[in-house]
C-alpha cells in the first residue's frame, strides 16, 4: 500500500528549476532513502512534501488524499512530521516544553480552553510527561528535560529534533538526515530505534540518507535524485550495485577525482 | 495639598501604564509582534468610554464596551498584514495611531474633535468627598490591574502561553509542528488590544476630558521603555516596568525644580530614559525580571521524576 505519492513536482527559485518533475512513492511501514549530491533537490523535496514550499507543479497524495498546497501545520494533523536538516528547536524553552509543543491534539491550546478548562488540561500535561519520557529515554536525553533546548550540543539537538517528530504520534515521518552531526555509534542507534518504530509500530519513514551503509543495512528502498528528478530507484543494494550509480552519487566532485 | 491626591494620582497612572505594558508584554514579550501603535487601542478604548458614558450608561458597560472595540479594531487591522513579514505589522501600527489621532483632531463631528469630549466621572453621583473619589480611583484601577495580572499569567502559563512563545522564537518550525500560528497571533494581538482598551477606558474615566493630543506615539514609547525595563515575557516585570518607570517620571519632574542643569531642565526625563534604553539594550536585555519558564503541571511532574534518575542535573 502506497502512503505518500508525488507526481511529477516542480519547484522554480528564479530561473533555477529546483525540481524538475520529481515523483516518488513511498510504500507503508517501509523505510525509504533519498540520496544524491549536494545541491540535487533533496531538501527542497522535502519542503515541497510538506507544505513549507508550494509547487509550481505537480501532485501529492498522503493516505489517498491530496494534499498538494495544504499549508504544513494541516499537513502534520493528517499524520505526517517533518524533522529539519538543521534542528529547529524552540532554543528558550526546555527540552521537555518542546516535546509539549509538538502534541497534535492538546488541551488548552485554544485562548479559551488555556483560561476554563485549566484543571482538564493540567491533568492531560501530567499523562503527557510519561509519554514525553519514554521518547526523551529513546533519543537519550531524560536527564535533560528541563534544561533550555538551546544548551543542547549539536548531535542532542538533532536528536531531540527526532524526538519532537515522535511526539505527535505521526503515521509517517519524513527526516532530513537524522544521522548528521551525530557521532557513529548514537547515528546506528537512531537508525536502530527507528527500525524497531517500524517494525513494531508499523511507522513509515522517508529519510534522507548520505551513509551508504546506512541504507544498505536499514532502508527498504531508495531512490536517488540528480538535479531535481529521481534517476534510479530500487533496493538499496541494487541501485547501489547500478554501473551509473557512483558517477551520479558523487557528482562533481567524481568528476574532479577522475 | 493632600498627599492623597498625590499618590491617588501616581497609583492610578503607573496602573494604567501597567496594563498597557502587560498588553504589550503579551504581544511583545511573549509572542514576538512588534506593536508599534499601542497608543491606538488605548485611545479607541478612551473615546469609547467617552462616548457611552456620555450617554449615560454604567461605568462597568463603558469599560467592557471600551475592551471590546479596541479588540476588534485591533483585529481588524494587524489581520491583513499577520501573514506577511514581520515589518508590516509595525508598520501598519505605527501608522494607524497616527490616523486615528489626526482623523479625531480633524472631525469635529467625532465625539468633539479638536476640541476634546468630556467625560462623566463613575464615582461623581455617589459622593461628593474629594478624598472618596480618589480612594475608589485608585480601587477601580487596581482592580482591573489584578484582573488582567491574574488572566495572562493564566495565559502565558498554559499550553496557549507556550505556543506563543515557540512562535516567537521560530514561526516556521510551529507551523510543522501543527500550530496554525496566524491565529495564535491574531489572538495575541486582540487580547492585547482589549487590555489596551481597558487602560484608555479607566484614563478617560480619571482625568474627566480627553483630547487628541494626549495620545502622542509618546504614549507608545513610553510603555516600550516600561517593558524593555521590567522585563519582555515576564508578568511581573511588565508590572514592575510600570511602576518604576512612572516613578521616575514624576521623581523628575519634581527633580527639574531644584536641580540647575546646562540642559533644558524639561528634558531631563528624556535624556535619563534614553540613556535608560540603551544601557538596557546594551547589558541588561532580558530586563529587570528575565523570563522565567512556562509553568504547568508537567514541569512539576517532571522535577519529581527527575530527581529519581541516576544523571540527573
Ligand atoms: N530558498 C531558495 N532560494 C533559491 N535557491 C534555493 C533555495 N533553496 C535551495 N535552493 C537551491 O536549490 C538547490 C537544491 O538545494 P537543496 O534542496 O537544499 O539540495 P540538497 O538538500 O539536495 O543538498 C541548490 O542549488 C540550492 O542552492
Ligand atoms: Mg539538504
Amino acid at each position: 500500500m502506497e502512503i505518500l505519492v508525488a507526481d511529477r513536482l516542480i519547484k522554480d527559485f528564479g530561473g533555477l528549476r529546483v525540481l524538475n518533475e520529481a515523483s516518488l512513492t513511498v510504500t507503508e511501514g517501509t523505510i525509504t532513502g533519498l540520496v544524491g549530491p549536494n545541491g540535487s533537490g533533496k531538501t527542497t523535496f522535502f519542503n515541497v512534501l510538506y507544505g513549507l514550499l508550494k509547487p509550481d507543479g505537480g501532485s501529492i497524495h498522503f493516505r489517498g488524499e491530496p494534499i498538494t498546497g495544504l499549508p504544513p501545520y494541516r499537513i502534520y494533523r493528517k499524520g505526517m512530521a517533518l524533522g529539519f536538516q538543521i534542528p529547529r528547536l524552540i532554543s528558550r524553552l526546555t527540552v521537555l516544553d518542546n516535546l509539549l509543543l509538538a502534541v497534535r491534539q492538546e488541551d488548552g491550546t485554544g485562548l479559551g480552553t488555556a483560561l476554563f478548562a485549566r484543571r482538564h488540561w493540567q491533568e492531560k500535561e501530567k499523562g503527557l510527561t510519561y509519554k514525553a519520557r519514554e521518547i526523551l529515554e529513546l533519543v537519550e536525553l531524560a536527564p535533560l528535560a528541563l534544561k533550555p533546548a538551546g544548551e543542547l550540543s549539536g548531535g542532542q539537538r538533532k536528536l531531540l529534533e527526532i524526538g519532537r517528530a515522535l511526539m505527535a504520534d505521526p503515521v509517517m515521518l519524513l527526516l532530513d538526515e537524522p544521522a548528521a552531526g551525530v557521532n557513529p555509534v548514537l547515528g546506528r542507534k537512531i537508525y536502530a530505534t527507528l527500525e524497531r518504530l517500524q517494525r513494531e509500530k508499523g511507522l513509515t519513514f522517508l529519510v534522507i540518507e548520505h551513509r551508504l551503509e546506512m541504507l544498505l543495512d536499514f532502508a527498504h528502498y531508495v531512490y536517488l535524485m540528480d538535479a531535481g528528478r529521481i534517476v534510479l530507484a530500487g533496493k538499496p543494494a541494487e541501485v547501489i550495485a547500478h554501473p551509473d550509480f557512483y558517477t551520479i552519487y558523487a557528482g562533481e566532485s567524481y568528476q574532479w577525482l577522475s | 495639598m493632600d498627599p492623597l491626591f498625590y499618590i491617588a494620582d501616581t497609583l492610578v497612572f503607573a496602573g494604567i501604564f501597567a496594563l498597557l505594558t502587560l498588553s504589550l508584554n503579551l504581544e511583545y514579550g511573549f509572542t514576538g509582534l512588534g506593536n508599534f501603535g499601542k497608543v491606538a487601542f488605548f485611545m479607541a478604548g478612551a473615546y469609547t468610554y467617552a462616548v457611552m458614558a456620555s450617554a449615560h450608561m454604567p461605568c462597568y458597560l463603558c469599560l467592557i464596551g471600551a475592551g471590546l472595540a479596541a479588540g476588534l479594531i485591533g483585529f481588524l487591522i494587524t489581520f491583513p498584514v499577520l501573514r506577511l513579514r514581520e515589518d508590516y505589522l509595525a508598520i501598519v501600527t505605527l501608522s494607524f495611531g497616527e490616523i486615528l489621532r489626526i482623523t479625531i483632531k480633524a472631525q469635529e463631528g467625532i465625539a468633539g474633535g479638536v476640541q476634546g469630549i468630556v467625560v462623566p466621572g463613575a464615582f461623581a453621583p455617589f459622593t461628593d468627598s474629594v478624598r472618596l473619589l480618589a480612594l475608589a480611583n485608585i480601587g477601580l484601577v487596581l482592580f482591573c490591574l489584578l484582573f488582567t495580572f491574574l488572566l495572562v499569567q493564566l495565559l502565558t502559563h498554559s499550553p496557549y502561553g507556550r505556543i506563543l512563545r515557540g512562535i516567537r522564537e521560530d514561526e516556521t518550525a510551529m507551523q510543522a509542528i501543527g500550530k496554525n500560528t496566524v491565529i495564535y497571533k491574531a489572538g495575541a494581538l486582540a487580547t492585547g488590544s482589549v487590555i489596551a482598551g481597558v487602560a484608555g477606558g479607566l484614563f478617560a474615566q480619571y482625568i474627566s476630558f480627553i483630547d487628541p493630543y494626549m495620545f502622542l506615539p509618546l504614549v507608545t514609547f513610553f510603555v516600550w521603555i516600561m517593558l524593555i525595563l521590567g522585563g519582555p515575557g515576564n508578568n511581573w516585570g511588565a508590572l514592575l516596568g510600570g511602576l518604576t518607570v512612572e516613578l521616575i517620571n514624576r521623581g523628575t519632574r519634581i527633580a527639574k525644580d531644584y536641580l540647575s542643569l546646562p540642559v533644558d531642565p524639561n528634558n531631563l526625563q528624556f535624556i535619563l530614559f534614553g540613556m535608560l534604553i540603551i544601557l538596557f539594550l546594551l547589558y541588561r536585555p532580558q530586563g529587570l525580571l528575565p523570563e522565567g519558564p512556562v509553568k504547568t503541571a508537567a514541569r512539576k511532574e517532571v522535577l519529581r521524576w527527575r530527581s529519581s534518575l541516576p544523571t540527573g542535573s
